[in-house]
Formats: structure tokens, C-alpha cells, sequence
């Protein structure tokens, strides 16, 4: 039986900014997800008895905030009204953040959702990129927003896109957030996705400068404690390389429906959620079907998952056989094996590389550093042992604390 | 030193009570930025040993000193233990639930005392 992790909701397509990386091909749409499509959806989720207790619900792309709160207040209020009392769920946004103001800061407390704003950096690497339409750059906006959040005390995270130039400053990204007091950073690399071919991966040697952005970024906040609350990529890499044999591993992006997307019109997608909104022949435009006209449960039995599904695992086996990483990746992402590789059926590509082996590499090589030093100070204390232990005594004390 | 004595060794260092947490123990190891490139040094893809079997090795060594309480209690929380969702130019999803019972770094559950974190606590 699927389980529902996630539930990613496009309720319109337009976004009021216009990013150069942006690979979603309807944001200058205003069209509105209707409430019954929402009533639709929550009712037949609820009903499959997948959805995990935990459930989030992210508002996300286009950009959520161009709808009134009275929209999101009539969604919630719907939601919870469907939803199992005993079933715990979360509501989260992911915002450009130019929109945020003192009204938006009390709803987010009223609901205790969970925001994300998306900040590139400094204004100089933020607005190389996240730009409005007439090419102007949205840093003040973006930041005038984050500011507000922090005055009204509303938690956030913020999601910073890495472009050749900021992964050759980490330390301007890592004052930034500080002078900020930006606690909670999640990174990702410019990415080649539907129409959108990423600059950064045409970057020689753009692997290693990951790597190198990430080592200083570690190094820099751990000489800073207090600082940070949550490193994404450090975190979750270290977590998934120091767990134990018995915690089973689970990629969400390449099980059916532990992410469930769905646009405006009813559309439902799962795996990668880029999907959603991107064009293509031989999966039908990867919609399994339409939440106003199918049956959620139906979905999982359709032709097009089942398809992708034969496809992705087909990748995943590919992963498992190959790669070295396979037991920290699970098989990668689906939306960047198709994009740079032309198939789900592949392995290797340049997300990959950048994004789980060399933020492993880095994880594997610092505890070899860990351990060397240890080793260093031990070797150090047993030769100071022998020439400074006094006859019949014992100097225990005296060892070197590791 | 075999791998999983070299790792075990580590790892208990690591979980020492009282430790720090780990991410900073590891941070405070990094070189600075002046560093070679990892292709210039002896890193990760220079050594002998398969990356698989490190951490392999690893795993193992994170079940040895964590001791029985991870089998028992590791369950409840093992399906949280997906790779992030990064998904997306400028988009994703960053973690839990911040409001309250802070928790974006424990994927087991109270497997253990020790903490991923980023301060002394």
C-alpha cells in the first residue's frame, strides 16, 4: 500500500517573479485551484488510508502567496474538516518571499506553518537570477520579507540555489545568513530540469567546487556554534552516513505517491514533483489522472504509473548495481536522471555527483580526519606515557582527552 | 587497522557522552578553505578501500555502539530517514515541523542519546 508523505499542491501556476532558472513553463497563468478540486483531493487522500500520520502539505510553485489569506484560511479550515482527528498534518509554503508582510507573519503564527524562502545569497548572488519580469532584481523584496518573519518571531528556513559564483564564496554565503540571522539553510545546485539547462553543470570541475563549498561552510559554522540550527545538505548527509545497519533507507522520490502532487486543475503527479508541469510524449505528460474525474486508489493501477514506475525502478536496479553510493541514495532522482541522462533508466548524473557522492565523500573524509587526529593525540599520550610515567605509578589522568 | 576497527573506533569517539555534537566535531576537523582540492589530496576517491565498504563499515560500527536500543527503537522512525528533498531550482522542502517538538535531524527516534547537532545540547 502507498504511504503519503507529502502532498505538494500547486494552487496556481503564476509566480510574480520571473527566475532564470525557472523551468516551470505556466508561471505567467493566474489560473485558481478550484476548492472542491481541494475538497476532492483531501477527501479521496483521507479515504485511501495512505496518508502517513505526519502528513505535510506544501503550497508551493508557482508562487503560494499571490492568493489572498482568506483563500488559504477557507483551504485549511476544508482540510481539517476532511481530516481524520487523529491524523497529524502541517501545512508549509515555499515563497520568493517578496510578498510576506505583517498580515501574512500572523497567519503563519495563527497556523503554525512552516515556511521556506527562497534567498540565493547576498544581493549581488541572489539577483543574478531572481529577477521580476522586467529583469530587475527581487533581493530587497525577498529580504524586507525574511525580516518581517524574524520581527514576528515566525519560524523559516531558507532554500539558497548555488550558481558557480556563490560556490566560490562561502564565506560571503555564510556571513549573509549570519548578519541575517538566517538559522536554517537548506542548499541546492542549479539544475538542468524540463526546459531549463543549468549553467553550473556546464562548469568544469563545478563537482569539486561543491564539494569545497560545503567542506568551508561546515568548517565556518562549526567555529561558530550557536550559529546554525540545521544545515540541510550537512545534516542529512551525516545522518544518512552514521545510521545504523537496522534503519531501513527510503527514497521518497522514486516510491509511488509518498510525494503526490497536484496542480491547479486537478492534475495528480508522484516521484520527483518537478514532474508536475513539464511536457512529455511517452509519459503523458507524467499526469496519472485528474482528481475532479479519477479515483486516487484507481491512479496507482493506471497505465502511465505503472509505466514510469517499471521505468524508475528499472533506474533505481540500475543504482543499486553500479554505484558505490547506492546505500546512501537509494537510487537518485528521477527528474535529473531524465533530464541530463534522456531516461529513467540510467544512473550517474551530475546531481548526483554533486549532491549525494561528493556531500558523502566529504562526511567520509572528515571522519578519516577525526580519526587520524585521534589517532595522532593517542600515539602522542602513549609515548608521553612511556618516558613521563613515574616508576610504579599510574598517570590514567593524564591521557589526552579526544 | 581493518575497517570496521578503524570505523568503530571513530564512531565511539564520536558518541562519547558529552560530546559535542557531531556535525560540529566533524566541522572542526575541515581544513581550511585554502586547502588542495580533494582530487590533490588523499581523499575519499583516492584511497583503496570501496566507498560501499566504508560505509558499509560504517553502519555496522553506528550498530555497535548504539547496542541493542537501536534494534528495538530504530523502527518507528526508520522510514524518515530519506535522502533530503531538494527537489527543484529555488524550490523543496526543507524539514519537519519547526512550531514545536523541534525535530529535523533525528531520524530514529531516541535510538540514541547522541545528538546531530550543531550546539551543546
Amino acid at each position: 500500500m502507498p504511504r503519503i508523505q507529502l502532498v505538494v499542491i500547486q494552487p496556481t501556476p503564476f509566480c510574480n517573479i520571473d527566475c532564470r532558472y525557472c523551468y516551470l513553463p505556466q508561471r505567467t497563468s493566474k489560473a485558481v485551484i478550484a476548492e472542491q478540486t481541494i475538497a476532492n483531493l483531501f477527501s479521496q487522500v483521507f479515504a485511501s488510508g495512505w496518508a502517513e500520520d505526519g502528513l505535510t502539505v506544501i503550497w508551493h510553485a508557482g508562487e503560494p502567496m499571490v492568493l489572498p489569506i482568506d483563500f488559504y484560511r477557507r483551504a485549511f479550515r476544508l482540510i481539517d474538516q476532511l481530516k481524520p482527528a487523529e491524523l497529524g498534518l502541517t501545512h508549509a509554503f515555499q515563497t520568493n518571499g517578496t510578498l510576506i508582510d505583517d498580515d501574512w507573519c500572523a497567519f503563519f503564527a495563527e497556523q503554525r506553518v512552516n515556511i521556506g524562502v527562497s534567498v540565493d545569497g547576498p544581493g549581488r548572488l541572489h539577483d543574478v537570477n531572481r529577477v521580476t519580469r522586467a529583469g530587475r532584481g527581487t533581493f530587497d523584496r525577498t529580504i524586507a520579507g525574511i525580516r518581517r518573519l524574524r520581527h514576528h518571531g515566525v519560524p523559516f528556513h531558507v532554500i539558497s540555489v548555488l550558481s558557480a559564483e556563490s560556490l566560490a564564496a562561502p564565506r560571503e554565503m555564510f556571513d549573509f545568513f549570519v548578519s541575517e540571522g538566517i538559522d536554517r539553510v537548506c542548499f541546492n545546485v542549479e539544475e538542468s530540469e524540463g526546459d531549463h539547462v543549468s549553467r553550473s553543470f556546464g562548469e568544469a570541475g563545478i563537482e569539486d567546487a561543491y564539494y569545497r563549498f560545503l567542506r568551508e561552510f561546515w568548517r565556518l559554522a562549526a567555529a561558530s556554534p550557536g550559529k546554525f540550527a540545521f544545515i540541510r545538505e550537512i545534516d542529512e548527509a551525516t545522518r544518512v552516513v552514521l545510521r545504523p545497519k537496522e534503519a531501513v533507507f527510503f527514497n521518497q522520490l522514486v516510491e509511488p505517491f509518498a510525494i503526490t502532487s497536484m496542480d491547479w486543475a486537478g492534475n495528480i503527479a508522484t516521484f520527483s514533483p518537478e514532474l508536475l508541469g513539464l511536457k512529455n510524449a511517452g509519459y503523458d505528460d507524467f499526469i496519472l489522472g485528474n482528481i475532479n474525474r479519477d479515483q486516487l486508489t484507481e491512479l496507482a493501477e493506471g497505465p502511465v504509473l505503472g509505466k514510469m514506475q517499471a521505468d524508475i525502478a528499472a533506474g533505481v536496479e540500475l543504482c543499486r548495481q553500479r554505484c558505490e553510493y547506492f546505500s546512501i541514495c537509494g537510487g537518485g532522482e528521477p527528474v535529473n536522471k531524465l533530464a541530463e541522462n534522456g531516461s529513467f533508466v540510467s544512473t550517474e548524473t551530475t546531481f548526483c555527483r554533486m549532491t549525494k557522492m561528493r556531500a558523502t565523500d566529504l562526511v567520509l573524509d572528515l571522519l578519516d580526519l577525526v580519526g587520524q587526529r585521534s589517532t595522532e593525540l593517542s600515539d602522542a599520550g602513549i609515548r608521553s606515557l612511556g618516558t613521563e610515567l613515574p616508576a610504579g605509578g599510574s598517570r590514567s589522568d593524564a591521557l589526552p582527552l579526544v | 587497522m581493518s575497517l570496521p576497527q578503524k570505523y568503530l573506533k571513530v564512531v565511539s569517539e564520536l558518541v562519547t557522552p558529552g560530546a559535542i555534537g557531531v556535525a560540529l566535531l566533524l566541522g572542526s576537523a575541515a581544513p581550511a578553505a585554502a586547502s588542495p582540492d580533494p582530487a590533490g589530496q588523499q581523499s575519499t576517491r583516492a584511497q583503496d578501500e570501496r566507498v560501499s565498504e566504508r560505509l558499509a563499515a560504517i553502519r555496522e560500527a553506528v550498530s555497535a555502539v548504539s547496542g541493542p536500543q537501536t534494534q528495538t527503537e530504530g523502527r518507528a522512525g526508520d522510514q524518515r530517514l530519506a535522502w533530503h528533498n531538494g527537489w527543484g531550482n529555488g524550490f523543496g522542502f526543507g524539514f519537519g515541523n519547526p512550531w514545536g517538538n523541534f525535530n529535523f535531524g533525528q531520524p530514529w527516534n531516541n535510538w540514541h542519546n547522541w545528538r546531530n547537532g550543531w550546539g551543546n545540547w
